[in-house]
């Protein structure tokens, strides 16, 4: 392995190290049930930016920790990146200053490692394309470390190859020196002993920053539940929507708005982590539009009212039309901004004018109040989403990283 | 050979740096993370105290809600009987005298910010029934519900007759407006927000120059002094108690 290739590795290893390591700081922030912004720049120390939203929605992902059940927020993968970089810097900075007296099998060794990292990356790229539609800065930042690593191990291997050619497969002494020990290009001779040890110290790096974590982490179980609860559990008129599959067990109560890009990523969760089927939903619109809802001075999104009513239009159809209405919220969110008549022509051109006579009907309008009604008689906040079990709040914090944990806590069957 | 047996000068560089880096960089990093992880549950164990407040779900509030014209809706909503289902529905004259101590004018004048929201309906002499126009005009008042808790119907007599006669009159029309809205409707709770209020001919007439300008059920007829006070006045109150 040449230096130049040692020294690229180590500066992607210490690249990989710093996003790793806002990738993990920024989750452990978390851990106290705050908002926090989040760092998300391939830049170093960039100011946070409307980038961030896609670092959140990475972060929310069921993807972005394992042993989610087992502890609030779960144990973000980015600590095993903080470890496994950390090996690489060592290992890299051992190669760069060994030069050509570094053992052949620490070059072999070091190439066939940085496989992990790669693999790991590609895994990522493939869920965030597939799964999330979206990527995240700083994790683009560790893919591009990760194969600006892999590569540069690789380079190194080839040209450990060509070592190997060129000397005719001789090797040297563990303890010769290049120049009277053989000749220029004749490495040291390591045997077998060397490789397993550096694969426990992998394995040992690569695992010792998640146990630190695991083990520091708070106790997050007095915190849940308790959010409030629903004064009134039924709406007298039988408004809500109710939505439910042959699986749903658990009486559910969601506060949602078709607009907002936070009940979107929500019910993706909920979809994402198999839990929505199991729930036996009734949903309560609850559009920030003061159009329809007299709670909000302005329109925090602008034709949520109308899409509400879509929504209440669907009858047999709703769980569709809303899902449909998440899917397509940036365009809806646009024709919203341009007009009524705007956002009415995209409802009809995929539900058809019969949709968009029931929206103008005035019972679709008193329907809607209602479920605007049954949110002020609760006096539940002005925000949204907002899901109740049995009529007690699952609070806010814990609907997106904590969300795996607080559903094992609170109704373990819904993870079954 | 030169250095057989022992490592060569340098030979053993590599693998200490590489060493002491990979101890001193997975070190530092497993403090910082055990350091951010315990901030984190300190922070957690301490209230939030600059967390951002949250408006709270709730009915309209108009402007027009003042003391004295929620100290009217209060009483004729839970004083009077009127509401949750009690047997007893709606305020005698003299109950709005004593609860109100207002002139009639002032009582009046509590209601000229619900113009726009509400409607007058009129009625034919002596009668309580509701004609196609009061329907339409009920129906159409109580769809633009938007923010409001309370539904407030205040019926009243012309002078026409004796007292005890136009209290009673005024008494079924407040109850026809009721009937209709809970028949139209459908609506399971209408009891819960519906006042009602009769008046007869003793207190707060309405004075025909200002009233038979509001919305009523019978636009295009002749609306006199007899004509607007043979009606109820209906409409959401965009008022919390």
């Amino acid at each position: 392995m040449t230096r130049i290739s040692s020294l690229v590795a180590l500066v992607a290893s210490l690249l990989g190290l710093l996003f790793a390591s806002y990738s993990t700081f920024d989750y452990a922030k978390h851990l106290d049930r705050r908002l926090h912004d989040i760092h998300c720049s391939i830049i170093p120390g960039a100011p946070v930016t409307d980038s961030a939203d896609a670092c959140r929605a990475a972060m929310y992902s069921p993807y972005s920790a394992l042993m989610k059940e087992k502890f609030w927020g779960g144990v973000p993968i980015s600590l095993f990146a903080v470890g496994a970089f950390c090996f690489f810097v060592a290992f890299s900075l051992y190669l760069v200053v060994s030069g050509d007296r570094a053992p052949r099998k620490a070059v072999q060794f070091f190439a066939l490692a940085t496989l992990a990292p790669v693999g790991a990356s590609l895994l990522m790229f493939f869920i965030s394309l597939t799964k999330l539609g979206t990527f995240c800065l700083i994790c683009v930042g560790i893919y591009i470390s990760s194969t600006l690593l892999g590569v540069s191990a690789l380079l190194g291997y080839l040209g450990l190859r060509g070592e190997i050619r060129a000397s005719g497969g001789k090797v040297g002494s563990p303890y010769a020196r290049p120049d009277t020990g053989g000749g220029p290009g004749l490495r040291p001779d390591v045997g077998w002993t060397h490789p397993p040890a550096w694969l426990v110290a992998l394995a040992l790096f690569t695992l010792a920053p998640a146990v630190v974590y695991a083990s520091a982490m708070p106790d997050h179980r007095p915190y849940l539940g308790n959010c409030g609860s629903l004064k009134v559990q039924e709406e007298a008129a039988n408004a809500l929507i109710k939505m439910s599959t042959p699986r749903s067990t658990m009486p559910t109560t969601l506060f949602e708005d078709p607009m907002c890009p936070t009940c979107k990523a929500f019910h993706e969760r909920l979809l994402a982590e198999d839990v929505f089927d199991k729930l036996k939903v009734q949903l309560s619109l609850f559009p920030l539009d003061s159009e329809c809802n007299w709670m909000l001075t302005d329109p925090l999104h602008p034709g949520a009212c109308i899409v509400a009513k879509a929504v209440i239009c669907g009858g047999s159809q709703a769980r569709q039309v809303l899902e449909w209405a998440y899917e397509n919220q940036e365009v809806l969110t646009k024709a919203g901004k341009q007009g009524k008549e705007q956002l009415r022509a995209v409802i009809q051109q995929k539900w058809g004018p019969a949709t968009l006579n029931c929206m103008d009907e005035k019972q679709t309008a008193q329907t809607l109040n209602r479920h605007l009604h049954f949110a002020a008689d609760n006096g539940i906040p002005v925000s949204t989403p907002q899901m109740y079990f049995n009529g007690k709040r699952f609070c806010d914090e814990d609907t997106d990283i904590g969300l795996r944990y607080t559903l094992g806590q609170i109704a373990p069957e819904v993870l079954k | 050979m030169s250095g057989e047996g022992k490592p060569a000068p340098g030979a053993t560089l590599g693998p200490v740096v590489g060493i002491a880096a990979g101890a001193v960089l997975i070190g530092a990093m497993l403090v910082s993370i055990h350091s951010a992880v315990k901030s984190a549950g300190e922070r957690l164990a301490t209230p939030e105290t600059d967390k951002p407040a949250v408006a709270i779900a709730d009915q309209a509030e108009a402007a027009y809600c003042t003391p004295q014209f929620k100290q009217v809706l209060e009483r004729v909503l839970h004083s009077c009987g009127l509401v949750e289902g009690q047997s007893r529905r709606g305020c005698k004259p003299a109950d709005v005298k004593t609860f109100a101590s207002i002139s009639d004018e002032d009582f009046n004048a509590l209601f000229r910010p619900l113009r726009e929201r509400g409607g007058v309906i009129l009625y034919d002499t002596g009668m309580e029934e509701l004609d196609d126009g009061a329907k339409k005009l009920i129906e159409d008042r109580w769809a633009d519900r938007k923010g409001a808790r309370y539904f407030l119907v205040v019926a009243r007599a012309s002078k026409t007759g004796s007292p005890d006669k136009n209290q009673a009159l005024s008494h079924r029309r407040a109850n026809s407006v009721f009937m209709h809205i809970k028949e139209s409707s459908g609506e399971p709770d209408v009891d819960k927000k519906v006042g009602l209020l009769w008046l007869g001919s003793e207190y707060a007439q309405l004075d025909p120059k200002e009233f038979c300008q509001w919305t009523n059920s019978r636009a295009g007829t002749k609306c006199d002094d007899d004509a607007v006070n043979r009606s109820a006045f209906a409409s959401w109150v965009d008022c919390r108690l």
